[in-house]
């Protein structure tokens, strides 16, 4: 099945704007990315390489990212700092209607008055499929390679 | 920086800074504690459940390799090669039938004997070893292990108790309530590194009452609050701590009054995360054991895990988190637990909030070992309390720890 230069272009629009959101601290719009049934799951590629199911962070609806997204909103309690996602080339396959796409990304954090650091490496796993006229994710995995995450994830990813 | 008074303040409700900062005394402390009579915890049986797993920890700075041989017995080895001293094991777990060394290909059976040294008898009459060259002493070093349903611990010394007094009956009973003897299943790990003294990490758990302040989340849905129903008990050395507590309403009382960050009208917009099953005897939700000197056993609603801490330095650690549920849950119990699992680990959304406030413990203390911590709520005692508005289990703790030091 063959992907239109207009899906694949739309596709890349849709996971730039998900990484501008986060980075824009923009985490109100953060649950609009994702279907209407969805999963989203951070997960590190040691327990994803050996088919254990355990999440970093799993929403499984619309309800739970809601409530992800207030938690790091209002509720947790973390010192400020910035985020840089760093993207690498996106590998589309599927179809129009299901499009599968993989794509490296590497998340730059810095917090105030220390050094920049890298909070994790890794790639998203996406299923991306068209609900009301526009593209959302169905599925975002997020799969890291870092051993050991530097202190806390304080943000979607 | 100046020479520190390495002194204790008078009584037990003051805990001096140096303790969280000193690189001598985190070296005592390596072979005092952890290289010392204590029974450290390695993980867990489910995480190597056939002959030839193993998995990679760590006790205090040595790197550990825990395998299970073929008759299904567990042992814990240190990864050095008994030839020159080359880290045998890299990988983080795996499988294997025996352990031979990338370097000159010495090869270990998996309780750790030596098999085989290549050349050993020469090459044309060439060289060779010893004649008196002992195989039977040139195997890795052994560690001592023992395994409680599903529990793996080990120890480098021969004066360690046997572990059921090392834990106390009263521990244990908790220890058991959770490890039941049925067969446990893996859910997976998570690992995170924390820029502060490894203490920090046992007393946050100890600390009792910080979780109805510092965690809105907790609070908001009173998963764990000083309003709770609770206990805080310790064995006889002050050092093993089991706190418990009975899940509260969302309502307004004069505890929560007193919460800042208590807020009434908050509701999930999906309820599932907190869908919480009864099932275990008794009508506690949460079980929180600290037990000395390297891991955390806790529930939390229906989330399983243990958290060992893996010292780095004085001034950092890291946290190994392995979740788990029992073979004989069905899917919709590992789905909860699943989802629960969001309350905890490296973005948990509580322990999330313990990270980023230890890290900045550590960064208000570091400039100051002359100074002390007050650790006064709840009286100056050192006795079990059965609510949680105290910090009795840091007052026993720093007792034990004392005791273990020589200080
Ligand atoms: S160092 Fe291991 S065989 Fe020589
Ligand atoms: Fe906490």
């Amino acid at each position: 099945m063959t992907i239109s230069p207009e899906q694949r272009s739309a596709v890349e629009d849709l996971i730039n704007a998900y990484a501008l959101a986060i980075d824009d601290n923009d985490l109100e719009s953060w649950p609009g990315f994702f279907a209407s049934d969805c999963l989203y799951k951070i997960i590190a590629k040691e327990n994803f390489d050996s088919g254990l199911p355990l999440g970093l962070l799993l929403c499984d609806s619309q309800g739970m990212l809601q409530d992800r997204m207030e938690a790091f909103s209002k509720l947790n309690v973390f010192g400020p700092r910035s985020w840089r996602h760093m993207l690498g080339a996106v590998h589309v396959t599927g179809s129009e209607d299901e499009t599968i796409t993989r794509t490296n990304f590497i998340i730059f954090e810095t917090l105030a008055g220390k050094d920049t650091h890298i909070l994790c490496a890794g790639e998203y796993r996406d299923i991306i499929i068209r609900e009301d006229d526009a593209l959302k994710f169905r599925e975002r995995l997020c799969v890291y390679d870092t051993t050991i995450i530097p202190n806390s994830i304080v943000r979607p990813i | 920086m100046s020479e520190t008074p390495l002194t204790w303040p008078e009584g037990n409700d003051r805990v001096p800074y140096w303790i969280y900062t000193d690189q001598e005394n985190y070296e005592r402390e390596l072979e005092k504690i952890f290289y010392g009579p204590v029974w450290n915890y390695v993980g867990l049986e489910c995480e190597i459940p056939n002959a030839g797993d193993f998995k990679r920890t760590q006790i205090g700075d040595q790197s550990i390799i825990v395998v299970r041989d073929a008759e299904g017995g567990i042992n814990a080895l240190v990864n050095r090669c008994a030839h020159r001293g080359v880290k045998l094991c890299e990988q983080d777990k795996g499988s294997f039938n025996e352990i031979m060394c990338p370097y000159h290909q010495w090869t270990y059976d998996l309780k750790g004997n030596l098999l085989g040294v290549p050349f050993y008898r020469g090459v044309k009459g060439n060289g060779g070893m010893p004649e008196d060259f002992s195989m039977a002493d040139n195997g890795l070093d052994k560690l001592k292990v023992h395994v409680r349903n599903g529990g793996i611990f080990a120890t480098m010394s021969d004066e360690t108790p046997p572990f059921e007094t090392y834990m106390g009956e009263r521990i244990l009973g908790y220890y058991d309530r959770e490890l039941d003897g049925r067969s446990l299943k893996l859910l997976g790990h998570s690992r995170q590194r924390i820029g502060a003294n490894w203490k920090l990490m046992l007393e946050n758990i100890k600390d009792t009452h910080h979780a109805s302040l510092l965690h809105v989340f907790f609070v908001t849905f009173g998963l764990f609050r000083v309003d709770n129903d609770s206990r805080v008990e310790m064995d006889d050395t002050g050092l093993h701590t089991a706190l418990s507590s009975i899940r509260g309403k969302q309502e307004l009382n004069d505890g929560t009054a007193q919460m800042r960050s208590f807020d009434s009208d908050l509701a999930l917009s999906d309820p599932n995360l907190l869908d919480v099953v009864r099932e275990f005897e008794g009508d506690q939700t949460v079980v929180m054991q600290t037990l000395w000197p390297n891991v955390i056993l806790q529930q939390q609603s229906n989330t399983l895990a243990t958290r060992q801490i893996v010292p780095k330095g004085p001034n950092a650690f890291e946290l190994h988190w392995t979740f788990f549920g029992y073979e004989d849950d069905d899917e919709e119990m590992t789905t909860r637990r699943l989802r629960q699992a969001n309350l905890m680990g490296p973005a948990g959304l509580v322990s999330l909030d313990d990270g980023q406030i230890l890290e900045r413990t550590q960064e208000g203390i570091l400039a100051h070992p002359d100074e002390q911590g007050v650790v006064e709520l709840g009286g100056r005692d050192t006795d079990d309390a059965d609510h949680m508005v105290t910090e009795v289990a840091l007052r026993a703790f720093y007792k034990g720890y004392r005791n273990v030091m020589g200080l």
